[in-house]
């Protein structure tokens, strides 16, 4: 590749966060502060980049291939839920309970997916219905086990709060699932597959691909992906929600939908999953910088920011020829 | 054949028949089963209805825990609760349904409507009295005359606003300079009072004023805290309320400002103690005596508690079951009863223990003893006021 080339990839790549970085830093010092303020604040942008990657990663899965799944929040909080209580039968609170909920969660999130797509392939009914009708499944499920109560006792010990008090769980189980991903969507035949019938499903499944393996090992890897993302918001919140009914749950995916769309464009120029990574970098950023401003913009303010960017950003994707035309005549 | 078979369930049925006659003949009026008062055994169970608002607090599970369990077992009571309630719609319609079970009376821990609340019971004939609160003044006045509302027994709003007072004294007098403060569920009224005390108490102004009606108004009509109107000898730093989606990141922004004290009109130790502890500030609650904030005074952060005790909803009780009795209880005026209850406080373990050993599972403080000189015929206003003031 020429150096052009390679300078364009790395310009395209990073230009995005570094803007980014520049605005909010410049705002955070007109108040006198910096968009990481302490040691404390540091671990909270790593946990939260980690929540956001990964929750955009398991939306873009199945998205990117037209499966739009609202099922994902369901799966994170009641694999959370599943985990919290077993971990929590059997070590009480005590030493190793984060590790076992970990572990826990996971499983029971690839299980949840698991289903999840089973019963998209049996029932051959538009992905978007199915998984509302999962959700309102799973929901219920949680509301029963919890008797619609916040789970508090189980999530609520030193082993948890030690989970997330250090930015380095966060990071590892970043670079855990960066490289898991992009092993399992980049260089194994399951991945190939997926690329193909993302590309053309009727031409692929022609030439023998199967859909419904590829189809219900993707549903799978997104169960596991958000039963992670559940065990990070329990250990974060300290609380798990076991009171969402009527798509209650569906909020925790919604934030991944601006940093899938900036991931996306970033992947013009490297691998997806990094785009992701920048991504969520860029979300936790802003998320930081609206901490430097709490006082200032409330809750629902920065809400409204959020969806407004997400608006900005679309309009930009769906005019950039346009743009492009103006700038270059 | 047929005759034979026709004959044999002829005997069958004699025999079940016989059976249950001498089943139902079997019990004695009077009878006592581990405590259970059944001594009127052709009264059927009384069916009360408890609207909650919250269902997984401390405060709110110490409550249930007193009425399903000690109450339950001790007269012949049935408890039915509801989901937490989010909103004035859930309550009236909680109330319908009670009303269509056959419940006799409904004791209200829910805040969103209590106007409506009233208004519902007295369209269904159903009793109703606030626990563990009360309403507001000019709501009091208007309903007080309404034939099923039985009464309140719970903190003034008054009382609300000295608990808060005394907590942000409490403070100010141990020389904090900074403080991040939680407002709970407001414009709950419970809370708005409590962080217009506690504003006071710190030593501040809000809106240029420290009066505490003036400050209750603009809270009213700010529905928030407003910072900016925050003046005074202790910087409020930052400032959070309700829980949802978004209060992790509330919470941790209020962190990331490093005040010296965490200040919560309530709830915060329900929602917060964990992280508060691990960032090493000192915080305060008005909340309530149980295991977990225990716990958290003797090994955690937690610096002051001002809390009412599981048991302390013990006397609504006693006049909701008058007035299904027939002896609807009222003030010396004619109208609904009102009582205030204070907060007990401690900002060590053994004060703690002091207040939280003496009302605990089976000897709570309002016993089936102390309750029952307030329960009958011939109770008045003037036994309920002077048992509740004198706890």
């Amino acid at each position: 590749m020429s150096t052009a080339g390679t300078a364009k990839k790395i310009v395209g790549t990073f230009i995005i966060p570094v803007i980014v970085f520049l605005i909010l830093e410049g705002l955070c010092l007109s108040k006198g502060e910096h968009i990481i303020t302490n040691a404390k604040s540091f671990d909270n942008f790593i946990v939260y980049v980690a929540i956001v990657m990964i929750t955009t990663i398991a939306l873009s899965i199945n998205l990117n291939s037209g499966r739009f799944d609202f099922s994902l929040g369901s799966m994170a909080a009641l694999s959370a839920i599943i985990g919290a209580k077993i971990s929590y039968a059997i070590f009480g609170g005590g030493k190793g309970s984060a590790l076992c909920m970990l572990l826990v969660t996971i499983v029971a999130g690839l299980l949840l997916g698991l289903i999840s797509g089973s019963i998209y392939v049996l029932l051959k009914i538009p992905p978007i219905i199915t998984s509302l009708g999962v959700t309102l499944i799973y929901e219920g499920v949680m509301y029963t086990i919890t008797d619609g109560k916040y789970l508090m006792t189980e999530v609520q010990n030193s082993s948890m709060a030690g989970f997330v008090g250090t930015w380095i769980y966060a990071a590892i189980i970043i670079v855990l699932v960066l490289v898991l991903t992009i092993v399992l969507f980049d260089h194994t035949r399951f991945g190939f597959d997926y690329n193909a019938l993302k590309s053309g499903q009727k031409v692929s499944v022609n030439t023998g691909i199967k859909e419904v393996k590829n189809a219900l090992i993707c549903y799978t890897i997104c169960g596991g992906l958000m039963g992670l993302v559940g065990f990070f918001n329990a250990a974060r919140n300290t609380t798990i929600n076991g009171g969402q009914l009527n798509f209650g749950s569906i909020a925790i995916m919604f934030t991944a939908f601006l940093p899938m769309f900036i991931g996306s464009y970033i992947s013009r120029y490297s691998n997806e999953k990094v785009g992701f990574l920048l991504a969520a970098i860029c979300m936790s950023m802003l998320n930081s910088t609206f901490a430097v401003f709490s006082n200032e913009i409330t809750a629902s303010m920065q809400s409204i920011i959020n969806a407004v960017l997400l608006v900005v950003f679309l309009i930009y994707l769906n005019n950039e020829h346009l743009l492009r035309k103006i700038f270059t005549k | 054949m047929k005759q034979r078979v026709t004959k044999v369930l002829g005997l069958l049925l004699a025999g079940v028949m016989t059976l249950g006659m001498l089943t139902a003949c079997g019990g004695k009026n009077g009878d006592t089963e581990g405590g259970k008062d059944t001594s009127s055994a052709s009264k059927e169970t009384v069916k009360i209805g408890v609207l909650v608002a919250d269902v997984s607090g401390e405060e709110a599970q110490g409550f249930r825990s007193y009425y399903e369990k000690y109450i339950a077992s001790n007269y012949n009571v049935e408890f039915t609760y509801t989901d937490a309630l989010e909103s004035a719609e859930d309550e009236k319609s909680a109330i319908e349904k009670f009303a269509s079970q056959g419940c006799k009376a409904i004791i209200s821990l829910s805040g969103s409507d209590r106007a409506q609340q009233i208004e519902t019971c007295e369209q269904y004939g159903v009793y109703y009295a606030v626990a563990s609160g009360v309403l507001e003044d000019e709501q009091f006045e208007t309903y007080k005359g309404y034939e099923y509302f039985v009464g309140q027994v719970g903190p003034s709003n008054a009382t609300e606003f000295e608990a808060g007072k005394a907590m942000g004294e409490f403070f100010k007098n141990q020389g904090t300079k900074t403080v991040a403060i939680y407002g709970a569920f407001i414009p709950n009224p419970m809370h708005v009072y409590r962080l217009a005390g506690t504003i006071v108490g710190l030593g501040d102004t809000y809106g240029g004023t420290d009066d505490m009606n003036g400050i209750i108004g603009q809270i009213f009509q700010d529905q928030t805290l407003d910072l900016s109107k925050v003046e005074g000898d202790t910087e409020v730093v930052a400032y959070l309320q309700g829980y949802g989606d978004t209060t992790t990141d509330e919470l941790n922004a209020a962190i990331q400002k490093s005040p010296e004290a965490f200040l919560s009109v309530g709830m915060a130790t329900t929602f917060f103690t964990q992280s508060l502890n691990e960032a090493g500030i000192a915080f305060s609650d008005i909340d309530s005596f149980t295991q977990a904030n225990g716990d958290a005074i003797e090994n955690g952060k937690l610096t002051y508690l001002a809390g009412k005790y599981s048991s302390s909803i013990g006397p609504v009780f006693a006049l909701v079951m008058n007035a299904v009795n027939g002896n609807v209880i009222r003030d010396d005026e004619g109208n609904a009863v009102s009582i205030s209850q204070g907060y007990l406080v401690a900002t060590d373990k053994a004060t703690f223990d002091e207040y939280y050993v003496s009302d605990n599972g089976d000897s709570p403080i309002y016993d089936k003893a102390t309750l029952d000189s307030i329960i009958g015929d011939n109770v008045t206003y003037a036994d309920v006021k002077a048992l509740v003031e004198s706890k």
